[in-house]
């Protein structure tokens, strides 16, 4: 099995946490997996991508037009990171849209990309946490069961990853977004 | 045995081999990618109960002469720097090659090929191979912890300082590591001719092309040669250790390269891509002339960091180049038609929402617009955004360019406001000796010294004046006031940049001591003068990232998005990243998940200043 997932947000946002969520919840369901994260300049308040891969690979770096996963926390960094997505890929949004422009509307036909438009930020700021939209969007990803990702493995994760005084909240909102991919997509 | 296995980043990972090989001295200045290997030290040392000196010193050079005294003692000592912080250390490790040290010295030196949060993409491995210091280059995490146990192990056995260079993508990448009890990791380094590769087994054959790489761009390339599908018709030949070799003829060489091991693989192609970052060291090690596609004949980009799609062109094209026919990699052009469609707000690195840097910055321009303002290395050289920084060379310039800035403009007659900024850590690392000739040759500039009370950038480390060390015990503080004092400086002001027009008020009141206290025209035959140049303000604020939990809101209600009249001030002088400008509506917006209510935005808001908005100061 081979997976390549692009996190992309902006600094101070959760991404760097989601990422270290994806890659523990794959090496702890058995697969080899490597990840690369930014530090330094990036983190301050720019741009920022996160890439994990899982299975057979040496390095951390994903091309363009290869990734099968795209989770955007901010519209914009989705739109930047697009070439990234390979054909029928899928993409998680954060955005409070409901169609995409477009362009990108007709983009995602052309190349059968499946696209989900996700309003993490306001699942989160209802348990009034918007920091933590990230375990919004995570939770409507687990609700996907891509391999080797399931609600339980990502959940184990995110308890052993949150600190305990934020861990009821993210955990909420985790969940608030898993219940939402269900609505949506059952 | 079972192993266990932590996922951890590949500073983790060289920390963890340092204390596995038994470690007794660490010594490191933070600076991105490095930062994070004296943290993973103190931590394994913690949890192996190991007894291991670990500090962060002032600068690299300290960093390096505490590891180098260690070793010359008899220690197994290691200092941690990023490329160019090497420069900084580079005296101490030139003579460490003359076979003085008793116990081990492993330098770790982090190279940042793009660069990213550098000057420079400087390559360890240049330097190091120029003085025959033997270097090793990791390729992941999970080989970085087992080089820096060969590392000390190789340096304790030759008695000789040795180099572990990594470059920011196996710093900062993540895998499974291997723990193993202090002293029983067992190493094999990956070497030479991958088992999977065609030339493994069939050694006599001519392939059209080979590849040598090293460092994470073989890491990058066999995944590239994998997902191309050709791993089975392009061989690749891995580089781990770069070592000096006596009586060689070059004295320098790749281990291997004497050996039937390299030369063999050599033979054996019609064309050798060479991939390393981020010079052409093995390419000229090796030097193979025309065989050789790399650097020097353009195969491969001659800066910039070897991400998978660059070493993707580059072996499509070497492929072209020997002959061997497959079909390339064609872009999807749609993508890019459809992007041109939607505005994707440009992010460069932005001073955090609420930062007091920016507050600094703001009055620092607001106060003296047209002035020339040398700057320094930290997260304030962000303040170029805002017009307030016009240079950064290395650490401690904002300091010693201000005082050629002087000299220059008061040898033509005419001094224009100079205003210099450094950050906390900063000043302590480099501005000392250049504040010293600045004071004694009495040098007119203001100096802002942006005092967070951390080393921000790289990672909030604690700088001389926390009073905590590396581990978190408490010591002495060293004030930066009382060191100024020291100096004899007669202008020194300590206030909170958050009150911006006090910030403004105070930079004009520092202008006019040096312009108004007219003194003798100093020359080295009468210094004297009756007060003390140049002027400082300490520009003092915990750092919000510092503070996390701890920030309170300076205002209750933000109203700079109801009174916005669209004049985008705010977002040319200011530049909060929690504020955007929404170009249908023409007003700012307030991104309610980074702002942190700080109100920095209604001071500058020009409907505020003119008392026409809501708040009222």
């Amino acid at each position: 099995m081979k997976l390549e997932i692009v996190c992309a947000g902006i600094g101070g946002r959760g991404v760097l946490l989601a990422s270290t969520i994806l890659i523990e919840a794959a090496i702890a369901s058995g697969h080899n997996a490597i990840a690369s994260d930014e530090y330094g300049m990036s983190q301050r308040g720019g741009s920022v991508v996160s890439l994990v891969k899982v299975g057979d690979f040496k390095s951390p770096l994903i091309g363009r037009e290869r990734a099968h996963i795209i989770l955007a926390f901010e519209e914009s960094e989705f739109y930047r990171n697009i070439a990234m997505l390979k054909r029928e890929g899928i993409a998680l949004v954060n955005t409070q849209r409901k169609t995409l422009p477009d362009a990108i509307y007709s983009l995602a036909q052309e190349r059968a990309l499946a696209c989900y438009l996700v309003d993490a930020d306001r699942i989160a700021k209802e348990k009034g946490m918007i920091q933590a939209a990230n375990m919004a969007l995570l939770g409507f990803f687990a609700f996907l069961s891509i391999e080797p990702y399931t609600r339980e493995n990502v959940e184990r994760t995110i308890k052993k990853r949150v600190s305990e005084k934020l861990l009821e909240k993210n955990l909420e909102i985790f969940q608030a977004g898993y219940m939402g991919a269900k609505e949506v997509l059952s | 045995m079972k192993v266990l296995a932590e996922v951890m980043m590949g500073n983790y990972a060289i920390a963890r081999g340092l204390v596995e090989a038994g470690i007794q001295v660490a010594a490191a200045y933070p600076g991105t990618p490095s930062s994070e290997i004296l943290p993973g030290i103190i931590e394994f040392k913690r949890r192996e109960k190991c007894a291991i000196h670990t500090e962060w010193s002032v600068n690299e050079r300290c960093a390096m002469e505490v590891a180098y005294g260690a070793a010359i003692a008899g220690k197994k000592a290691a200092c941690m720097m990023k490329q160019v912080g090497l420069n900084v250390a580079f005296p101490a490790l030139l003579r460490g090659m003359h076979k003085t040290i008793k116990g081990a010295l492993v330098v770790v030196s982090c190279d940042d090929p793009g660069p990213q949060s550098s000057q420079t993409e400087q390559d360890t491995r240049l330097l190091a191979t120029l003085f025959y210091i033997p270097v090793f280059d990791p390729a992941s995490p999970e080989e970085a912890a087992d080089i820096a146990y060969c590392a000390l192990k190789y340096s304790f056995e030759h008695k000789t300082p040795v180099i572990l260079r990594s470059t920011h993508r196996v710093s900062h990448a993540r895998q499974a590591v291997p723990l193993y009890p202090p002293g029983t990791r067992k190493v094999t380094l990956h070497e030479g001719i991958n088992h999977q590769s065609p030339l493994a087994n069939r050694q006599s054959r001519i392939m059209a092309l080979g590849i040598v790489a090293s460092g994470m761009t073989y890491s990058i390339a066999m995944d590239v040669l994998q997902d191309i599908g050709i791993s089975d018709i392009v061989p690749i030949y891995k580089v781990v250790q770069f070592s000096p070799i006596t009586g060689h003829q070059s004295p320098v060489t790749l281990r291997g390269s004497s050996t039937p091991g390299l030369q063999a693989f050599l033979d054996s192609v019609d064309n050798v891509l060479v991939l390393e970052e981020t010079d052409a060291v093995i390419e000229a090690l090796i030097d193979r002339g025309k065989k050789a596609l790399g650097r020097r004949n353009g195969y491969v980009p001659k800066e910039g960091e070897l991400t998978y799609d660059v070493v993707k062109g580059v072996i499509e094209r070497a492929m072209e180049k020997a002959g061997i026919e497959k079909k390339s990699f064609v872009p999807d052009s749609r993508i890019e038609e459809a992007m041109k469609t939607v505005a994707v707000k440009p992010r460069p690195p932005k001073l955090c929402a609420g930062c007091s840097h920016r507050s600094s910055f703001y009055a620092m321009r607001y106060a003296f617009p047209d002035a020339i303002f040398p700057g320094d290395i930290g997260c304030y050289t962000l303040g170029t955004l805002q017009g307030a920084v016009d240079t950064c060379i290395d650490m401690g310039s904002g300091v010693t360019l201000a005082s050629g800035f002087y000299n220059t403009f008061h040898q033509d007659g005419k001094v224009p406001p100079i205003l210099a900024s450094v950050g906390d850590s900063t000043f302590f690392h480099a501005c000392l000796p250049p504040l010293y000739d600045a004071v004694t040759t009495n040098k007119k500039f203001i100096l802002v010294i942006m005092d967070n009370g951390t080393t921000a950038m790289t990672g909030m480390q604690p700088t001389p004046q926390t009073g905590i060390t590396a581990d978190g015990t408490h010591t002495r503080s060293i004030t930066i006031e009382n060191v100024l004092k020291g100096f004899g400086i007669g202008f020194v002001k300590v206030i909170d940049p958050y009150d911006i027009p006090l910030m403004i008020q105070t930079i004009k009141e520092a202008y006019d001591y040096l312009t108004t206290h007219q003194s003798p025209v100093t020359s080295h035959r009468s210094p004297i003068t009756n007060h003390h140049s140049p002027a400082v303000i300490i520009a003092r604020r915990e750092c919000l990232l510092n503070a996390r939990g701890r920030v309170k809101k300076m205002v209750e209600d933000l109203p700079i998005e109801r009174d916005c009249i669209g004049c985008k001030g705010c977002i040319k002088f200011f530049g909060c990243p929690a504020i955007t400008f929404d170009e249908e509506r023409r007003k700012v917006v307030v991104d309610d998940g980074i702002c942190v209510m700080c109100g920095m935005c209604l001071i500058v808001c020009n409907m505020m200043r003119q008392k026409k908005g809501s708040s009222k100061f």
